[in-house]
């Protein structure tokens, strides 16, 4: 079994080779080039964004899913799987019918960032909601009603009592979502009509080297995503511990 | 069927944790292993099963060597803490289970089956799951499935520790009967001393990965070897620079004893405990309750102490 | 929470509803927009079809492989911790944030003719790229964790007691992992199977780069549907759309119900 799983290691051990075919300083003038810049700078821009909506919306959901009680709580709990379920490029064709050129909406947002940020808002919310869901069904509910008891209003029970125990697994859903959303590419490639240097995601960066030959510059830049990537994770988790250590 | 420990010893990283101990286990016996945590006797029951490795010495089971013998050859029942039932199976199946092991055939094996379950009175909760059971039925399930194969050794890990009360004290008196009844040699670990005198024929006390003392309870309780053994089974007060059980103390007529101020009186319902004090040093003294009641202590005031 | 409540849940169901709902709706809506005969007619497109038996001929390697591989890589990180074994940790769980395009372009770097592996391979006359087994072994990829972190803490969880006991009562490791190991993870084994199947049906980065995209050949239903949209048949695209999509709700009823199942596993009702 060691051995095995060594041989999955083997094609990240390519990449990287690829990366640094031509050196160090070929790797970093691939990663700086203009488009690709502008690549990663729309990129991190959407994904944080998307990222920043999902962490109140996502606490927000699995705050009424498992505090509340309402008819379709169940098919709304079920719902919020969908876009872990649904193939990315099912979510990039609909978003791009449904708010471009012949949107039934009349709204048009292909080739803008806000077409970008609500397709990886889509791919990610459930990240943001199952990170925190099952803190709320264990661990908070008791410390909650003793502070209820105690007198404290329920913003100020939120505030000082259940927000710093979720806190950690909050940070964790959001650096999973904004790790995932960076390497984005069926759901997003569609609606924002791939224009270079305008509306052109890291992915479709990626795959345009690789399509076009380049394959080391691909490489180079796909290193630099996935150490952005491992980076945000890492950071994340550490984070969160020292969090939830401070209590 | 004899245990034989022949110096066992074990590290645990740069741990010691069971230091060249050597026991014999008389057939047919019911041993208690008792000490503190840490003090090597899970592990040691552990080694005894052969569910893990230890790095030095023998086990013998009824003469033969089993130090290199895997734990499914040995036939020995082993109960968990946590009983450890197989949750996605009914409890006729948990039971079983040794013998469809054994390819012993369907019919048979129901019958041994049911007769096991009337034994340890789980008969109704034939078809019910280890998640339907209260703690204390759990454990018979895991002691009917150990004895289903016929083990020569039964070991038991802390099995009354996770019951309540109650339960605990009816599940030791029956526990204790069933081993007499079947006459199997029975090795249970404890770190509770008063439910080790109460089961065991004979004790084994562990300190640290070492043997302190071997014996039946009340030699074990009235002849400690060590200072250890003396302060872990029992309660220990001073008197007069001495060391006594409580019980060993007593009230007594003004002129009889030498006279202690009365500081608190405890009662616990079977026994009264009288804390008194004389020369700033504070000592304890445990009546009965037609001793407390004869003499009457009351806070503040002066008693006599003599030691029985 | 009493008086606010309607409020926070408004909110919420409105943007779960617009976000979630809507295009989920828009889907099917497009599906059947020019009717049931229309629809019966595109599913019968020859090129969509040939995709469709693709993408069940992945799924029916694929799947298995990544069950097999996930449980067997899961019992080996929980049972055998060693500094090796949780590098491999996590590295299993990598996939999740990295980019379906940079996986799919380090398996061709990989696998391709002039790559690390796809020299000596073919020189054995072994060909793993631009065809059914590149496709394959990107789904794999793609999938792992999906497997072992179900697995995982489900096997810290229960721990070894029930096999050791096993053991004691003289059943062989083979037996122990079939009767014991496997019963206690029938579930969450379930739920990354479920997983697995609609990552694997619905990749579309990673097989896009490493399968060369022929029609007819290496054409999977979702490069179907892109390639739909990219030369202007969109109704031919949403039709394959709304087939996953069903699939999609399908694998949701079924995870829906895995974790029911197990909710019902923890709690303890005499």
């Amino acid at each position: 079994m060691a051995y095995f799983s060594l041989v999955v290691l083997i094609p990240a051990a390519a990449l990287v080779t690829h990366a640094f075919a031509h050196g160090f300083g070929s790797w970093w003038s691939s990663l700086t080039q203009r488009e690709s810049l502008s690549a990663l700078r729309l990129t991190i821009a959407c994904a944080a964004g998307a990222a920043l909506v999902n962490t109140v919306a996502g606490t927000a959901t699995a705050w009424i899913l498992v505090r509340d009680r309402f008819a379709g709580q169940s098919i709304l709990n079920a719902l919020i799987d969908l876009p872990f379920a649904l193939p990315t490029v099912v979510a990039g064709v609909t978003f791009y019918t449904l708010y471009g050129p012949h949107s039934p909406l009349h709204v048009n947002v292909t080739g803008t960032w806000v077409g970008i940020t609500v397709a990886i808002t889509f791919v990610t919310l459930p990240f943001n909601v199952r990170a925190v869901q099952p803190l709320l069904e264990s661990r908070t509910f008791h410390a909650e009603a003793a502070a209820a008891t105690l007198g404290a209003s329920s913003w100020r029970v939120f505030r000082t009592i259940t927000l710093p125990v979720l806190a950690p697994a909050i940070l964790t859903g959001t650096g999973l979502a904004f790790a995932r959303a960076l390497g984005e590419y069926g759901s997003v490639v569609f609606i924002s009509n791939n224009l270079p240097y305008r509306t052109q995601v890291a992915s479709s960066y990626v795959y345009s080297l690789a399509t076009s030959g380049q394959v080391d510059a691909a490489a180079a830049v796909s290193t630099g995503l996935l150490i952005l990537a491992l980076a945000v994770l890492a950071s994340v988790n550490l984070v969160s511990r020292r969090v939830a250590r401070s209590q | 069927m004899s245990i034989v420990l022949n110096n066992i010893t074990k590290h645990y990283g740069a741990d010691l944790v069971l230091d060249d101990v050597s026991d014999e286990i008389p057939s047919g016996s019911l041993t208690a292993l008792l000490g503190p945590s840490g003090s090597g006797k899970s592990t040691l029951l552990r080694i005894i099963a052969g569910l893990e490795p230890h790095d030095g010495g023998q086990v013998h089971l009824h003469g033969r060597d089993v130090t290199t013998v895997a734990a499914r050859q040995r036939n020995i029942g082993f109960c968990f803490q946590d009983y450890a039932p197989f949750n996605q199976m009914s409890v006729f199946d948990n039971v079983a289970y040794g013998l469809k092991v054994r390819r012993v055939p369907a019919a048979q094996r129901r019958r041994e089956v049911d007769d096991l379950l009337g034994l340890v009175r789980l008969s109704e909760f034939s078809d019910r799951y280890p998640r339907q059971l209260s703690g204390g039925q759990r454990q018979r399930m895991a002691l009917a499935r150990a004895l289903a194969i016929k083990p020569d050794v039964l070991l038991l890990d802390e099995p009354f520790a996770a019951l309540d009360a109650q339960v605990g004290a009816e599940m030791r008196v029956w526990v204790k009967s069933l081993q007499r009844e079947l006459g199997i040699t029975t090795i249970l670990v404890t770190h509770n001393q008063s439910e080790a005198m109460e089961v065991a024929d004979r004790l084994v006390i562990l300190h640290r990965g070492r043997i302190e003392q071997v014996g039946p309870p009340e030699q074990v309780y009235d002849k400690p070897a060590t200072d250890f053994v003396h302060g872990f089974l029992g309660p220990l007060t001073t008197w007069m620079g001495t060391s006594y059980r409580p019980h060993d103390l007593q009230l007594c007529d003004d002129g009889d004893g030498l006279s202690a101020r009365v500081v608190d009186v405890v009662r616990l319902g079977f026994e009264v405990r009288v804390v008194v004090e004389r020369e700033g040093a504070t000592t304890w003294v445990q009546l009965t309750h037609h001793e407390a009641r004869q003499f009457n202590p009351v806070v503040g005031s002066l008693v006599s102490i003599s030691a029985r | 929470m009493r008086g606010r409540s309607w409020l926070l849940r408004t909110a919420v169901l409105a943007y779960v509803g617009a976000l979630i709902a809507l295009p989920l709706y828009f889907v099917f809506q497009r599906m059947l927009a020019h009717g049931f005969g229309a629809f019966a007619r595109a599913l019968g497109d020859h090129e969509m079809d040939s995709a469709l038996w693709l993408t069940v001929r992945v799924a029916l390697l694929a799947v298995p492989l990544n069950v097999i591989f996930g449980v067997g890589v899961s019992l080996w990180i929980v049972r055998h911790p060693s500094s090796l074994s949780r590098l491999i940790d996590t590295l299993v769980d990598l996939p999740l944030a990295v980019s379906p395009i940079v996986i799919g372009l380090s398996l061709e770097l990989a696998y391709a003719q002039n790559g690390w592996l796809g020299r000596p391979l073919a020189s054995w006359g072994l060909h793993l790229m631009f065809n059914y087994w590149a496709i394959v072994m990107a789904s794999i990829y793609v999938s792992i964790p999906l497997v072992s972190r179900q697995v995982i803490p489900l096997l810290r969880e229960v721990g070894t007691h029930q096999e050791q006991t096993a053991q004691t009562l003289g059943a062989g490791s083979v037996r122990i992992f079939f009767t014991v190991t496997m019963r206690s993870l029938t579930w969450a084994t379930a739920y990354g199977v479920t997983l697995t199947l609609a990552r694997v049906i619905g990749e579309y980065g990673a097989v896009l780069i490493v399968s060369g995209n022929v029609a007819y050949v290496t054409e999977t239903l979702t490069l179907n549907i892109g390639n739909n949209f990219d030369n202007f048949s969109p109704d031919q695209g949403f039709v394959g759309a709304g087939l996953l999509a069903l699939s999609s709700i399908f694998v949701l009823l079924v995870l829906g119900l895995a974790r029911h199942r197990e909710r019902l596993r923890h709690e303890y009702r005499p």
